[in-house]
């Protein structure tokens, strides 16, 4: 593969700049269509089917073993008797953290992406519609969709969510903002999680919450741990306060 | 590799294509990769040859790249700096970190030639 042009063919070399003499059959259409689009349209479809059932969507993302399935099975815990959750989990194989999750008693998809890397609008609708024929499904407020655990892929796939949290645990370091500055640019809020292990490990807080903001001015960021709960309080009341709004609207 | 999946979708679309130009041989596909849409450019065109080497409309296909430049703003003093690579580090003018891109978070089908 030629890196200076992206001609495709990986033998040979030649530059672009003589012209093409294809013969006068030849055809050329201006697209201008975006790869996106797609994509882009059934996120659309969801969110407007959220909004119409009242229901708030969050798209989890991080590296694998943040902690996404722990912090759900807290803030299920949390939540229970005031507002009614389901979760659709993304996981490239196993259905492992579905289970973990319907332990807990709430209405529960697994997708299994086939090893691919990332959910997509059409997954989450197909997975959407499975959780709603799930035995002793009622309406939920509040829809968590944990995506493939990765940092790069899922951020170019909208889902139809309302609102991408992005998690950095702290055994992953700081720099996280500053290598995935597409993840943390499209997200609203950021999550350093499993804080309890400050003490054993180089994570200035300050640093990697001033690199994120760098990316993203707008993000909310939030600090908890799910095996001490401390900061559970603000990610509790952020969740709660979106359901509310949502009921409001 | 979601740029697998995405060259895939772009298939699709070119041979849709093709059949209402009555066309069976695609020769050039022009792309614009922005630089902030999360697609490695690398990935694409390594996708692009995988799958464009099992069809025969697509054997001698050529892949064409356009890069386009993002424009980053400065939340502090508005300044604005062009760059088709690299995130500036800060505003060149007065060190802020906090710049807004602006383009370049798109990939786009321009443009497609066939016989
Ligand atoms: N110390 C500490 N460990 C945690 C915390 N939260 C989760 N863990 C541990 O981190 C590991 C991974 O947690 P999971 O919740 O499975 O992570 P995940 O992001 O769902 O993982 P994948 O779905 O595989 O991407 C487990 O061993 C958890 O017990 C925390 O707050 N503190
Ligand atoms: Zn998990
Ligand atoms: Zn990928
Ligand atoms: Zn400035």
């Amino acid at each position: 593969m030629c890196d200076s042009c992206g001609c495709p063919s990986p033998s040979h070399t030649h530059d672009h700049d003589h012209s093409h003499d294809h013969d006068h059959s030849s055809k050329t259409v201006d697209v201008h269509a975006s790869l996106f689009a797609a994509n882009d349209a059934m996120a659309k479809a969801n969110r407007d089917h959220f909004d119409e059932l009242g229901a708030v969507a969050l798209n989890l993302i991080s590296s694998p073993g943040s902690g996404k399935t722990t912090l759900l099975e807290h803030t299920i815990e949390a939540l229970k008797g005031e507002i009614k959750i389901g979760v659709i989990e993304g996981d490239p194989e196993t259905d492992r953290d579905a289970e973990r999750i319907r332990a807990k008693g709430v209405p529960v998809v697994q997708l299994t992406t086939g090893g691919a890397c990332h959910l997509d609008a059409a997954m989450t609708h197909k997975g959407f519609h499975l959780l709603e024929k799930e035995p002793g499904y009622e309406p939920v407020d509040l829809l968590f969709i944990e995506n493939v655990g990765n940092l790069v892929c899922p951020a170019s796939f909208d889902l139809g969510e309302h609102e991408r949290v992005v998690l950095v645990s702290v055994p992953e370091g700081p720099d996280k903002p500053a290598k995935y500055p597409r993840t943390f640019g499209t997200a609203h809020t950021f999550l350093i999680t499993k804080t309890d292990l400050l003490p054993y490990f180089d994570f200035p807080v300050e640093e990697a919450r001033g690199e994120a903001l760098k990316t993203n001015p707008n993000l909310k960021v939030m600090e908890l741990s799910s095996t001490t709960g401390d900061g559970f309080d603000a990610w509790l009341d952020y969740l709660r306060a979106m359901v509310k709004a949502k009921k409001a609207a | 590799m979601h740029e697998m999946s995405l060259v895939q979708g772009l298939f699709e679309q070119l041979k849709g294509l093709a059949a209402e130009n009555n066309s069976t041989k695609v020769l050039s596909v022009t792309m614009e990769i922005g630089p902030i849409c999360g697609v490695v450019v690398d990935s694409f065109q390594f996708g692009f040859e995988i799958l464009s080497s099992q069809e025969e409309m697509f054997k001698n296909t050529e892949l064409i790249i356009e890069i386009p430049e993002v424009t980053y703003t400065c939340t502090s003093c508005g300044h604005q700096e062009v760059s088709a690579g690299e995130r500036p580090d800060a505003c060149a003018k007065c060190d802020e970190f906090f710049l807004t891109p602006s383009g370049g978070d798109d990939l786009i089908l321009k443009r497609v030639e066939m016989e």
